[in-house]
């Protein structure tokens, strides 16, 4: 490496300046795309098992061919049939026709003429869009959630054609459980889901289809409130061994089926349609639609009991309906940390209030933590600042080779009995807890409609005045000018001089909490610079007058 | 396999990552150029293995300062030529371990 940065080559140079900001951009967004990486080999390896399968039993993937067959493993080829044919045009009839609405604490849920969930409104006042309307979850062209399908392709078709009767049309929920029942009479048969709604806006489910019929039930399209590149969307399992599988949109190219799965959700950044069921885990096959996002068929079978919530993914109210729940909120990679920095961060709101004061707070407890480690750094790196001109002549000297230069400094820090460097483990200890706050700061629901201070009204959105982005890049500025460092390559240098510019510019677009995170993050490590910087000052002052006054001492004595 | 990818990693690391954490590397060699060496002489696992240890030691910790990889080598079969010297193998007390010194001045063939 010793020649990797050749002065004279200048246009090199430059592709490298334009090289190393379109890869720092690309680094964030990154880790993203690599997560999903794992769970597309599984997607691929289950889908071949299918494959296998589809040939053994004699069926073709086709659409057009209806599958009477009532096994398990051709199932979802048949539920892709029925996606493909019939759903759309069933949608029109019933979807308009509203035979239930109920009101409960948090929500109204609305049932249409096919016995689904045709809407979910949310009542709490945080919970608004930018016009000022309580927010509806659902896009009512897609998947509803608890709508039934069979294997039996004349039983399915017949289903969409025949409406469902409510026995009630009005319920309130609002100071105790209500019990709503759905029957659609078939000619074969009669489909009834029993739903207790809580309270709370969750709710018991029980279907029961007689016959033995093979029928699959839907949490339904994830809700598309706030779905956009930031966070991922898409469908969320977690299974009986523990683990968790995310198919987000626009992955998914095979239908894939699970057992043992505990929780089905479909979600986008703050909300979830999820129905589970973590005593007896359900079978369920996840199938693409035609933009090939994920809709999740849970497999059910004469009997089949479910519990179900759609709503916003809110930690504490997850957690009451069941502790397990909290899994559908995500946070990617860094889970590990993710989940207990937000604990973290819930336990501190519990006893401020604000989310704004918060993070704040969080961030001057971070820093105090590091501190003994960051003042030592800071101290041996001042006292340096005075070994300055030897090491500029050690620069001079070894211009064109940094290795070597490098080792005279090292050289002269061993002489000194002082390493101003701070060290690759903290660095690199910091880039997992940056991502871990900002996949917290992105993903918690608790930070939607929190205001600071002033003009801040909402943490999880952009700050709409780039106070906050700016002020960060301001800070960093000072930071990188009052932080002594000896950097010698003058590309590195004017790279390193930038930095502050491309982060203003990233920034501009975060959520404001994170922005503010990163912003008391930079002002509190100015303020320590700072510090130091005045105690080094003045020991300095009061050991040049002690060398005074012993020279002085010294002159006096001779006398 | 992965030695090459480690090492395109690496250099692709200290080429454009770099400045992100620059000039915080308590040792000499970096933290990357050891991780490097490592690579290029020693088994895979022992390479991952030293130079995980030694990023966890690069912190206020430890005092830092000369830390040259160390690698077990056999020679055997040596010719006697003229040739550029690109690493200096010193050493050690230990039978057949040595310290690995990159020679600085080494170009790599024709460039500069």
């Amino acid at each position: 490496m010793a020649q990797q940065d050749n002065p004279t080559n200048k246009q090199d140079t430059q592709k490298r300046i334009l090289m190393a900001t379109l890869l720092s951009f690309a680094f964030f967004i990154a880790y993203d795309f690599l997560y999903v990486q794992p769970q597309a080999i599984q997607q691929e390896q289950a889908a071949k098992i299918k494959e296998l399968e589809a040939k053994s039993s004699g069926t073709a993937t086709t659409n057009t061919v209806a599958n009477t067959s009532t096994s398990n493993s051709s199932a979802p080829q048949v539920v892709s049939n029925v996606s493909g044919n019939t759903a759309p045009i069933s949608s029109d009839i019933a979807s308009s026709k509203i035979i239930s609405s109920i009101t409960t604490q948090n929500n109204i849920i609305t049932i249409d003429a096919l016995g689904r969930i045709a809407q979910v409104t949310l009542l709490q006042k945080k919970y608004v869009d930018e016009e000022g309307n309580q927010i509806k979850l659902f896009t009512p062209s897609q998947l509803k959630p608890l709508e039934v399908r069979f294997s039996n392709r004349t039983l399915n078709d017949e289903a969409f054609k025949t409406l469902t009767t409510a026995s009630d049309a009005t319920l309130n929920a609002t100071t105790g459980a209500v019990k709503l029942t759905l029957t659609q009479k078939l000619s074969t048969l009669t489909v009834t889901k029993i739903l207790t709604i809580h309270p709370k806006g969750n709710y018991d489910l029980d279907v029961i289809v007689p016959n033995g019929e093979a029928f699959f039930i839907t949490p339904g399209f994830r809700p598309d409130v706030l779905a956009d590149m930031y966070a991922d969307h898409g469908a969320l399992l977690t299974l009986n061994d523990g683990t968790l599988t995310i198919i987000e949109d626009e992955d998914l190219d095979k239908t894939t089926t699970f057992s043992g799965v505990q929780i089905a959700s479909a979600f986008d950044r703050y909300y979830a349609t999820v129905l589970y069921n973590t005593i007896d885990s359900l079978e369920l096959s996840v199938m693409a639609d035609s933009e090939s996002n994920p809709q999740i068929f849970i497999h059910g079978k004469n009997k089949l009991e479910l519990k179900g919530y759609a709503g916003p993914k809110n930690y504490n109210d997850l957690t009451t309906l069941d502790p397990k729940l909290s899994q559908v909120i995500e946070y990617g990679w860094f889970t590990f940390i993710a989940k207990p920095m937000f604990q973290m961060l819930q336990y501190i709101h519990s006893i401020l209030g604000n989310w704004g004061w918060t993070i704040v707070f969080t961030t001057i407890l971070i820093k105090a933590v590091l501190y003994p480690l960051a003042f030592k750094g800071m101290v041996s790196m001042n006292k340096l600042k005075e070994l300055a001109p030897q090491v500029k002549k050690l620069q001079e000297k070894y211009k064109d080779d940094k290795q070597k230069s490098s080792m005279h400094m090292m050289e002269l820090y061993k002489k000194e009995g002082a390493n101003p460097m701070g060290g690759c483990l903290p660095i690199l200890l910091q880039i997992p807890v940056f991502f871990a706050i900002y996949r917290v700061l992105l993903n918690a629901i608790e930070l939607k409609g929190s205001e600071w201070i002033w003009w801040i009204e909402d943490l999880s959105l952009m700050d709409p005045y780039y106070v906050l982005p700016i002020l960060m890049g301001a800070t960093m500025f000072i930071q990188q000018k009052i932080t002594p460092n000896q950097m010698q390559d003058e590309m590195q240098k004017k790279l390193f001089m930038m930095l502050p510019i491309i982060f203003t510019f990233f920034f501009l677009w975060f959520p404001a909490g994170l922005t503010l995170y990163w912003f008391m993050n930079n002002l509190f490590t100015v303020a320590q610079q700072y510090y130091v910087n005045t105690i080094f000052a003045k020991e300095k002052v009061k050991r040049e007058k002690e060398h005074d006054e012993k020279s002085h001492n010294r002159a006096n004595n001779k006398k | 396999m992965i030695k090459k990818l480690s090492l395109l990693m690496l250099n692709f690391y200290q080429k454009f990552l770099t400045i992100l954490s620059y000039g915080s590397c308590r040792y000499h060699p970096t933290c990357s150029e050891y991780a490097k060496l490592q690579f290029e002489h020693n088994n895979i696992l022992f390479a991952f293995y030293y130079s995980i240890i030694r990023i966890l030691k690069c912190n206020q910790l430890f005092d830092g300062g000369f830390d040259y990889p160390c690698v077990k080598k056999d020679f055997t079969n040596i010719v006697f030529k003229k040739i550029n010297v690109k690493y200096w193998y010193i050493p050690t007390k230990t039978n057949k371990n040595y310290l690995i010194i990159k020679d600085w001045e080494f170009k790599n063939g024709t460039t500069r």
